[in-house]
């Protein structure tokens, strides 16, 4: 009887390996006239992707794209699992800008130096500088960036006209015009000011008022007087009432119709495309009205290519020309809400139209997007993502908030071997 | 752990007193799980437990540092991975401690309750058991919604502005609600099997006795199914020790990082927006798993049997 | 007198399960009624627990006019793998169970003490490594990634053991005096009379395998291999969020699971009234 039972489980055995490996030899079938494209674009966004990468598959290229859209939090742990194992590694990949110092210092990009020259369209001169300059690294090219996208202001244009009549005159709405208006509007139950994504409104103010993430490229400064005085700003609104309260959703009183100023991206904009009366699309709220003192927190999604043995100087040659290709053809990424980095971009009517253009438009506008591309970002984004609402809520003070966020980043800092 | 050792030991006689050779058939049935087990778990937990004592980023080659990580997590109290890791172990306490009794004691009332069969036991026992058919995620937009200040149902129905996710101690009782919600569904259908297998003139002698409900629940019901009633306190600690999705996205760890639980932290030092520090976060994993394994472990001694 | 005694207990137990199931089945009605909200009338309109105007757009949306998300697809893989994992799961775990809990080998309580031991490390952190053994067996991108790391689990083997106990070890005994060996009183004596907690632990891992989303959108690269659940994921999008969709999405996912439980209902309530007799 044992016998038996025995030979059960060998067959069993046997047949779920035999199953395994039959299934496996046609697994790693990445084949080699294909480019696997990671990218972060699973939301609506994602749409525009594909139908970029269909349009560019058409045109028959040596290497055909094979778009995978990942949830971003996803993507950035795959990656880190695959560069481990060196096996299924993405030949094409979008990361965000702040990530790409730390991946260049960790050595695990790839450097389009070897092919650029034959692609001489991918330069300086056709690109967003701020978006460009990121993928410049040690005097190598290690990204060419797609887009950028900026944290704005959206405004209610009845409630402008009411409470706030002249304020966007300028295009510049200042935080003493938010506030004015906002004292106005609360007999009427209207609220000023939205209290969305702090993490970027923080570091514009921040950079507005002179601060720096890091003085030498690698040690933080973040606890100090214009730290505490960008919160100040906005510990100041909400107790005056000017802002929402805690817990109430921005989103929903500004397509209410209850809330003047909505700071969000411009990513925001199909979300709101709904909205049952005028809106428009302004800068970042600013301290002053001086143009030239302006800042817009921005980001860029950039295409990089992470260190693989299985990608081929050829293959590598097709992944330049998608990305050469891109650069032509951004007008499809453009209307998913986004400012694309090719400066062609602003050959197109239909663009000029799109309501965040503006940004591009006018070189004064475009300087004042800021990509704050401090090595450890990552980590700032964790602290402040964690910390800023309890402190413009009033529930952490500022200073204890501020030294405590120092004191964590000095910590996780120092944990870097690749510094020592 | 005690009555299963003595049937085996009273087998074990038995099955001597017939052969002496050494048998392998017990091997052939626990080793398919184990080869599994092997790959798929013991292995990895080696490896994380070997990270544990180095300063590695994921990317590089780990540098061995000793003991360093437990210390610095557990001693050096100027360390921020000091006040992180205290912090987080003693909120994944603080909940483990509320939701743990709801979480058996509400399932096993359900359980009783239906065991009872009165009108419509079917479709109770489905509604209670749907909650767990969803995805965390699925859970918690269902209550971000329920919970919403201005417009969600319950505030509406209080006729309150209560900010739930947002202040304590409304924090806490969101994260064991939506915890209880969601998760009892399981340990019901386990008591519902337990007591469906209690021989009926249990009842039926204690009732010749007068016994009353209650005198039955505890003297009849209870201890025929203690030991389901120990798999599930020790299966449900340990899964709430290991919360990790409900305040991520519900209360975002907030207010003043007073639901941030140890696997947040842990999650955030090894697969974070920055640099991973997977050194510290193992460490910090590794001692969570003593602290369930103590746990555990006293709840063995008090839940076993005492004859 | 008996008719008294059998009744009021069970009016009790029904009003207590009434009330209970009134605050269970609030938020499903909830999220069910959302999920026919348009995502204008949602965000605009304060609370109002129906919808103002019924709409379908958002099942429609997922279910027609999405050209990135093959939604029955990932139904299918879904299926697939969550039907092997629960196969395996249930041969592996009544196996094993029947070893720990009938069988008498040299160091049987270490081993199983050791094996729960381990289970109580978060598994976290070992991404990477597990990763990288998937990886080596070239496992990566298939279904085997999903369908087998899962069922290293060692609760699921505590829990048939402990139910285990309950069954007289008389059975086995008379069996073995009639000649039969391990084999035969597993397959012949246990198996059968463990059917309702394998129903139990079929139910378990089923739904696991189902709900589970990170690993799997880390071992799939081709987004037309991927289950539902982490599919679903991709939904959520980057900086965007609508509500009343994502539930369109959840109450999609479940309906697989709760056609698995009806039919589990059903089948674990009928033999467990066996089992019970068996043993009165």
């Amino acid at each position: 009887m044992r016998k038996l039972g025995l030979v059960f489980m060998t067959i069993m055995l046997v047949a779920a390996l035999a199953a395994c490996g039959g299934k496996s030899s046609g697994s790693n079938s990445s084949s080699s006239k294909e480019i696997v494209f990671w990218n972060p674009f699973a939301g609506p966004d994602g749409q525009n992707m594909k139908k970029m990468v269909d349009e560019y598959n058409k045109t028959n290229p040596k290497y055909k794209i094979k778009n995978i859209s990942l949830k971003e939090g996803d993507m950035y742990k795959k990656i880190q699992t695959v560069e481990n194992s060196g096996k299924n590694v993405p030949d094409l990949m979008i990361v965000h800008a702040e990530r790409i110092k730390l991946y260049h210092d960790n050595k695990m990009l790839t450097s389009f130096d070897k092919y650029l020259k034959d692609y001489p369209e991918i330069k300086a001169e056709n690109y967003m500088q701020e978006a460009w300059k990121i993928g410049d690294l040690d005097g190598s090219r290690y990204s060419v960036p797609l887009d950028i996208h900026s944290s704005v202001m959206y405004y209610n244009k009845d409630l402008v006209e009411k409470y706030a009549p002249g304020a966007l005159d300028d295009n510049i709405v200042t935080y003493d015009e938010i506030e004015a208006a906002g004292e106005k509007s609360q007999k009427d139950k209207i609220t000023g000011l939205g209290i969305t994504w702090m993490k970027p409104i923080f570091l514009s103010l921040y950079a507005q008022n002179g601060g720096k993430l890091t003085e030498n490229g690698t040690d933080p400064t973040i606890h100090n007087d214009q730290a505490k005085a960008a919160f100040q700003k906005w510990i100041d609104l909400y107790k005056e009432h000017v802002t929402n309260k805690d817990g109430e959703d921005p989103l929903q009183l500004f397509l209410q119709g209850k809330l003047i100023f909505y700071p969000e991206g411009i990513w925001m904009n199909n979300n709101l495309k709904d909205a049952k009366f005028d809106y428009g699309l302004t800068n970042a709220p600013q301290l002053s009205n001086d143009k030239s003192k302006m800042v817009n927190w921005s980001s860029s999604h950039q295409f990089v290519m992470f260190n693989s043995k299985e990608r081929t100087d050829e293959k590598a040659k097709g992944v330049l020309a998608f990305v050469d290709w891109v650069r032509d053809h951004s007008l499809e990424w453009a209307k998913a809400g986004q400012n694309p980095a090719s400066l062609k971009i602003l050959d197109e009517p239909e663009y000029q139209k799109m309501a965040q253009s503006f940004l591009l438009k006018d070189p004064v506008e475009q300087a004042s997007l800021k990509i704050f591309d401090y090595k450890y970002n990552g980590y700032v984004s964790e602290e402040l993502d964690a910390k800023s609402l309890d402190i413009v809520f009033g529930k952490n003070p500022v200073d204890k908030a501020l030294a405590d966020i120092q004191k964590s980043l000095e910590d996780k800092i120092s944990k870097d071997n690749t510094n020592k | 752990m005690e009555a299963p050792v003595k049937v085996i030991e009273k087998k074990a006689t038995f099955k001597r007193s017939k052969k002496r050779t050494v048998n392998w058939t017990p091997w052939v049935f626990v080793t398919p799980h184990l080869v599994i087990f092997s790959l798929f778990f013991l292995v990895p937990i080696l490896y994380g437990i070997y990270i544990s004592f180095t300063s590695w980023d994921l990317v590089g080659k780990p540098d061995f540092v000793g003991l360093a990580n437990y210390k610095e997590i557990l001693w050096q109290k100027d360390s921020s991975f000091y006040t992180q890791f205290h912090n987080g172990l003693k909120n994944t306490f603080i909940f483990v401690l509320l939701s743990v009794p709801s979480c058996i004691i509400i399932p096993l009332l359900l359980a009783s309750a239906l065991n009872a069969k009165p009108r419509f036991h079917k479709l109770f026992q489905s509604i209670f058991y749907m909650p767990t058919l969803f995805s965390i995620s699925a859970v918690v937009i269902i209550w971000t919604l329920m919970f919403n200040v201005n417009q969600g149902p319950i505030n509406n129905l209080l006729g309150k502005s209560i900010l739930w996710t947002g202040s304590q101690p409304y924090a806490w009782a969101t994260l064991v609600i939506v915890t209880v919600w969601w998760g009892i569904g399981g340990n019901m259908i386990i008591y519902q099997a337990a007591l469906n297998g209690i021989p009926k003139d249990y009842y039926e002698a204690a009732d010749v006795d007068g016994a009353n409900a209650i005198q039955k629940f505890f003297k009849i019901t209870l201890p025929s199914i203690r030991g389901q009633i120990l798999y599930t306190v020790v299966i449900t600690t340990i899964a709430q020790f290991n919360v990790y999705g409900q305040p991520l996205m519900l209360t975002a760890g907030g207010p003043t990082d007073s639901t941030r639980v140890l696997l947040m932290d842990i999650q955030q030092n090894a697969f974070g927006s920055g640099q991973s520090i997977a050194g510290i976060a193992s460490a910090m994993a590794f001692i969570l798993g003593l602290c369930i394994m103590v746990v555990s472990l006293i709840q063995f001694l008090f839940l076993r049997n005492r004859d | 007198m008996k008719n008294k005694l059998l009744s009021f207990p069970k009016l009790v137990a029904f009003l207590f399960l009434l009330l209970m199931a009134i605050i269970w089945v609030v938020p499903l009605i909830w999220g069910l009624v959302t999920s026919f909200k348009g995502d204008m009338e949602f965000k605009t309109i304060g609370f109002k627990f129906l919808p103002v105007e019924w709409v379908t757009t958002n099942y429609t949306s997922l279910l027609v006019d999405n050209d990135s998300t093959p939604l029955l697809h990932w139904f299918f893989n879904s299926l697939i793998i969550s039907v092997v994992h629960t196969l395996l799961v249930l041969i592996v775990v009544s196996m094993a169970a029947f070893a720990y809990g009938r069988l008498h080998f040299k160091g049987r309580n270490a081993l199983f003490l050791f094996l729960m031991a381990t289970m109580m490390f978060p598994g976290v952190v070992n991404l990477i490594p597990l990763y990288k053994i998937v990886d080596s067996l070239g496992w990566v991108n298939t279904y085997w990634a999903a369908i087998v790391p899962g069922a290293a689990g060692v609760f699921n083997i505590f829990l048939v053991r402990q139910f285990m106990v309950n069954i007289p070890i008389e059975f086995d005994e008379a069996a073995r005096i009639d000649g039969a060996g391990d084999f035969q009183i597993f397959f012949r004596v246990v198996l059968p009379l463990l059917r309702p907690i394998l129903m139990v632990v079929a139910l378990f891992s089923f739904t696991g395998s189902w709900n589970d989303f990170l690993w799997p959108s880390i071992v799939f690269n081709d987004i037309e291999k991927m289950p539902i659940t982490s599919g679903l994921q991709l939904l959520q999008g980057m900086y965007t969020a609508q509500p009343t969709l994502l539930m369109a999405g959840a109450l999609i996912a479940i309906v697989p699971t709760f056609i698995l439980y009806l039919f589990a209902q059903k089948y674990f309530l009928q033999s467990m009234s066996l089992s019970a007799g068996v043993k009165g």
